[in-house]
């Protein structure tokens, strides 16, 4: 569950190469020699992809052994490159939020944009970090697992709950026996006293 | 009923009521000479104008007949055609146009009925006999009916067509899905052959989702899909599956979310019931402790009586007086 490079591209309308907006790549598990060659590998793969996907929709590719999603929306294109273990819908809602907080952050800047930009967006880096885990992408997922483990405590709840029980009938078992054995106590008392004379 | 298909069996006795009246108007002119004529003729007339819209409503019955049985035939055609589809082999361009010759005939059918049914109102309302006005009735209302039979095998055959498409695009989208694993180019998604008829079948969807009564809630989905540019018609074909498939999984874990929360609810309910269970038990234990309580002090009181009693001398005291004044007693008595 590795999300490798989050990328963010303009596309032009017409079908000339899209421009490179924001890149974050996470190249580290690979051996020194080939960083270089992998981060071209996605800058390429991650322009073509942009430059297929019509505005307005959303499309993941395979290739090799990344699924690439991408998410074109007005003209701004969102780019992820995910493992295949990925949940989908989480790639997208993660792509969602980075759009979201481009347009906030860079407001329409970027649609003057002609040639690569090279500054690096912070908030990208830390995104790729932080979505490691889908689910603090698609907050869908952190709920379905909270709820798995509250049920998974409540079972538990319950089972101890059905162990108080059997315990409390063994109490009141023991505690009739007990008023029982009083209750005779009692009764060999009083004929203590009563009967006659002690000769 | 005289009115068969491809044939018109009623039996034509124009002659003989044209005799019949010739006959009856020489019997007419012996008795009325001016009026006879003219009357006799403009009742020949009539009845001859009467006897041609008897033919004539015939000949339109058995047209429409006819023309309901040849449409009968071809929606056998068709319907042999829907079933034998599979996924490579697809004569939708045949189905198409026979579905296009249908509804047109369907449709042709249908007005020529009404207007057959509003000339032979129109012809009842001249004063004829009651049978030729029941009989006339009678076969238009036969007609209707198997107009409305042909319709409905015209639905069932359409509906199984797109039962058919559904499930040959679930194959389709099973093999393409796993394909694409495989597949090194990154770009193409689909086997060729899949995507050709995918095409196809866009082309087709967009004719029945206006023409076809019905159509189901897939086709007008997929006829954006086949409005799209031509060049990335394939990756297009699937991409609208692929926004279904996001909003569909969206719907799905929305509906997980909403049926564990249920579940919780559920538990909750059973561990609510459970405590209160339990409760009932611990008044019971308390009560039973109570119950000790009182009998062991009642015990522990007359224990102390007891003692009490066992550590006074009184009763002892008496006794020895009454031995000693028994004694007492004995000796004075016998010894003074």
């Amino acid at each position: 569950m590795k999300i490798t490079s989050l990328l963010v591209l303009k596309c032009q309308p017409e079908g000339s190469d899209p421009v490179i907006l924001a890149n974050a790549s996470d190249v580290t598990h690979f051996g020194y020699f080939q960083r270089s060659s992998i981060r071209e590998f996605i800058v390429f793969v991650s322009r073509t992809v942009a430059k297929r996907t019509p505005s307005g929709q959303r499309q993941s590719v395979q290739h090799e052994e990344y699924m690439v999603h991408s998410y074109n929306r007005n003209g701004l294109c969102a780019i992820g490159f995910m493992d295949g273990h990925y949940p989908v819908r989480s790639a997208f809602s993660l792509l969602n939020q980075v759009l979201d907080e481009y347009q906030k952050s860079f407001g329409e800047s970027w649609r003057a944009a002609q040639a690569d930009s090279t500054q690096t967006w912070p908030y990208l880096d830390e995104a790729l970090t932080k979505f490691q885990d889908p689910a603090e992408a698609d907050k869908l997922l952190k709920i379905q697992r909270e709820l798995d483990e509250t049920k998974i405590i409540l079972h538990k709840t319950i089972d101890s709950v059905l162990a108080r029980g059997e315990k409390l009938d063994s109490l009141v078992e023991k505690s009739s026996d007990l008023s029982a054995a009083s209750q005779m106590f009692y009764n060999q008392a009083k004929r203590n006293n009563q009967c006659c004379s002690i000769l | 009923m005289p009115v068969k298909p491809a044939q018109s069996p009623f039996r034509d006795r124009t002659q003989e009521f044209l005799s019949v009246a010739e006959r009856l108007k020489k019997s007419s002119t012996s008795g009325l000479n001016q009026n006879g004529p003219s009357s006799s003729s403009s009742r020949a007339e009539d009845k001859r104008s009467v006897v041609a819209l008897q033919s004539e409503f015939n000949k339109r019955a058995s047209k429409i007949g006819l023309g309901i049985h040849q449409t009968s035939q071809k929606l056998s055609k068709l319907a042999k055609l829907a079933k034998r589809t599979s996924v490579f082999d697809d004569p939708t361009m045949e189905i198409q146009e026979l579905t296009a010759v249908i509804k047109q005939d369907i449709t042709a059918l249908n007005s020529a009925v009404v207007d057959l049914q509003l000339f032979c109102n129109s012809r009842n309302e001249g004063g004829v006999s009651s049978d030729t006005s029941s009989h006339s009735t009678t076969v238009v209302d036969d007609l209707k009916n198997r107009l409305m039979s042909a319709t409905k095998e015209f639905k069932d055959v359409l509906t199984m067509r797109t039962e058919n498409l559904k499930v040959h695009e679930n194959r389709r989208q099973l093999f393409s899905s796993a394909a694409s694993k495989d597949s090194p180019n990154p770009f193409v998604r689909q086997r060729p052959l899949a995507a050709k008829s995918a095409a196809g079948a866009s082309n087709n969807l967009p004719q029945w989702a206006n023409g076809s009564a019905s159509s189901s809630q897939l086709f007008p989905r997929k006829q954006m899909d086949g409005e799209s540019q031509p060049l990335l018609q394939q990756q297009q074909q699937q991409m609208v599956p692929l926004q279904d498939s996001y909003m569909q999984s969206r719907a799905e874990a929305l509906q997980n979310v909403e049926s564990t929360i249920h579940e919780l609810g559920t538990i909750f309910n059973q561990l609510a019931t459970l405590v209160s269970q339990q409760g009932e038990i611990a008044i019971r234990i308390d009560e039973n402790m109570d119950d000790t309580l009182a009998n062991v002090e009642g015990a522990q009181g007359a224990l102390l009586k007891y003692l009490n009693s066992i550590s006074s001398n009184r009763w002892l005291m008496i006794k020895i007086f009454f031995v000693l004044i028994i004694f007492l007693m004995f000796f004075l008595f016998f010894v003074a």
